[in-house]
């Protein structure tokens, strides 16, 4: 019993990390359609950030996660404006932004590994390392204060997008961009915004991972395997999907990775990915796609 | 004739395809029920698409109240006092019909004076109240189609354009929306209707205008639309008169 809570508390804290590096990716694909597959990159590109500021200054990174947030969300307005703005009429936008984010990933990841190298980096606070005890269980204080943070900035995602007024205007345009503009809702402003944003999350869970995982420029295309998982469970552009389903992809690879072997716990995440895509596409929160 | 919005033979068409319209032209007068027929592909959504900045005017000119609005976007548009219903009716189906009609006067500041039309479209509208909480996509199509000409008043808009209203929907709620419609006109909404039923919309009309091949062949009183025999025997089914 107490191997199963304990295998859960690590799922869950895990999960809380994984929907919050997830959350960025959703909430860009619900507004423009862009699948970010560099989403992870920038992720890394915020844990670089959080990283320096820790080795260099001794900054706390759960300290440095506003800044990294802001840094990365003008990174993000400067990307959307010159990658993305101009061809977000265009009917294979979506099909467009993958090749796009995909040669947009590979830039990252090699300007980061010309600045960087390609050694594993992890900043270390004392409680990355340090665990509460409760009986036979541990919670390691890393994942926990992490996964509380992640859910703390997804809480608040959530409550700005459905009470303020550029959040109604977000959902509007993640529903229907039409009728969003129809209706006096500049969706160019909003697209920048909701990207800003979404990359701000990245650089969010930036901060996070940067003393969860050991991390290097190429990591991204491990993770981004994970995060389309995450989402596409979830059903894409819907954040209670994403966290729904970083929960319970995390937890299920918790268990696998402890019962069956650790490396067998990454495939969670694929198959997964191969059985939503088989039995229920639109995910769990996502709308049925429209048959041809 | 006061003329509150002026087409004059313009030009649009989708991206960079083709003109769809092509030398159309209209005059809005203020208060009135203008309804535009033409047969399929006569350029009647896309004249209204035009109007309202969804496609870019490639000739011509749109001027409202005297002001160009050639370029402008359409929440730009909006903010003028022109507001579009598309067929699809732009409704948010995972919003409820409360954040629907929010949404409606989105380009609204005093966020206790939206709450207060809101209120008062709620209190016209009765199966609007029924489904406040409900999201708008779980309704019928009748009463999607009430919440998405209801949503258009709480901005109190110069103009209201709907695009087919009666689409998909049983004659007895086809009446209904030809009522709630007439309820905008009397009250000093002008009403600009494109309608497949050709018949239906210019009973309901004060001003017909005949489109076709993407260009205006007539306007003139709806009654005197339907009482020409060109017209009846070309857009409205009848035969050929004598």
């Amino acid at each position: 019993m107490a191997e199963i809570l304990q295998i859960l508390i690590l799922g869950l804290a895990l999960g809380g990390v994984i929907a919050l590096m997830g959350s960025g990716l959703s909430l860009v694909f619900g507004v423009m359609r862009i699948v970010n597959l560099a989403h992870p990159a920038l992720i890394i590109g915020g844990a670089y950030i959080t990283y320096l500021a820790f080795k260099a200054f001794d900054i706390d990174p759960i300290a440095m996660l506003p800044v990294a947030a802001v840094t990365m969300a003008a990174v993000g307005v400067v990307l959307y404006r010159l990658l993305f703005q101009r061809e977000a009429r265009s009917a294979k936008y979506s099909e467009m932004t993958v090749l796009l984010t995909f040669a947009l990933a590979m830039m990252v990841e090699g300007l980061l590994g010309s600045l960087f190298t390609n050694t594993q980096r992890v900043t270390s606070p004392d409680y990355a390392t340090a665990a509460f005890f409760i009986g036979d269980v541990f919670i390691p204080k890393g994942q926990l204060y992490a996964g509380l943070v992640s859910l703390a900035i997804i809480a608040a995602l959530s409550l700005f997008l459905k009470y303020s007024r550029l959040g109604y205007a977000i959902r509007a345009t993640t529903q229907n961009r039409e009728a969003a503009e129809l209706l006096g809702v500049n969706v160019q402003f909003i697209s920048v915004l909701a990207f800003a944003i979404g990359i701000g999350l990245a650089g969010a869970a930036g901060s996070l991972v940067s003393f969860v995982f050991s991390f290097f420029p190429a990591k991204h295309w491990e993770w981004i395997a994970m995060l389309m998982s995450v989402v596409v469970l979830g059903g894409m552009g819907s954040i209670l999907g994403t966290v729904v389903g970083a929960l319970i992809l995390s937890v299920v690879a918790a268990f696998v990775g402890t019962w069956i072997g650790a490396t067998w716990s990454t495939l969670t995440f694929f198959l997964a990915l191969f059985i939503i895509l088989l039995v229920r596409p639109q995910g769990l929160f996502g709308e049925k796609p429209e048959m041809a | 004739m006061t003329k509150l919005l002026e087409v004059t033979n313009i030009t649009a068409g989708y991206g960079d395809g083709p003109a769809i319209i092509d030398g159309a032209h209209l005059t809005v007068e203020p208060g009135k029920v203008h309804c535009i027929i033409g047969p399929n592909g006569a350029g009647k959504s896309t004249l209204l698409k035009a109007i309202c900045g969804m496609l870019s005017i490639r000739k011509g000119d749109v001027v409202f109240k005297g002001e160009r609005l050639n370029g402008l976007r359409p929440d730009q548009i909006l903010r003028k006092g022109i507001c579009f219903v598309p067929q699809e009716r732009a409704l948010f189906a995972k919003m409820t019909v409360r954040e629907n009609l929010r949404m409606g006067g989105f380009i609204l500041d005093d966020k206790k004076e939206l709450e207060r039309r809101i209120e008062g479209i709620l209190e016209r509208f009765p199966i609007l109240r029924e489904r406040a909480d409900q999201h708008a996509g779980t309704m019928s199509g009748g009463q999607q189609q009430t919440l998405a000409m209801a949503r258009t008043l709480i901005i109190k808009p110069d103009i209201v354009m709907l695009d087919e209203p009666s689409l998909g929907l049983a004659p007895k709620v086809v009446q209904e929306m030809f009522d709630i419609m007439k309820m905008m006109s009397a009250e000093g909404v002008t009403v600009l209707l494109v309608e497949q039923n050709a018949l239906m919309g210019l009973k309901n009309a004060d001003w017909g205008v005949v489109l076709d091949l993407g260009r205006t062949l007539f306007e003139g009183p709806a009654a005197t639309v339907l009482a020409d025999p060109r017209i009846q025997e070309l857009y409205l089914g009848g035969k050929k008169a004598a």
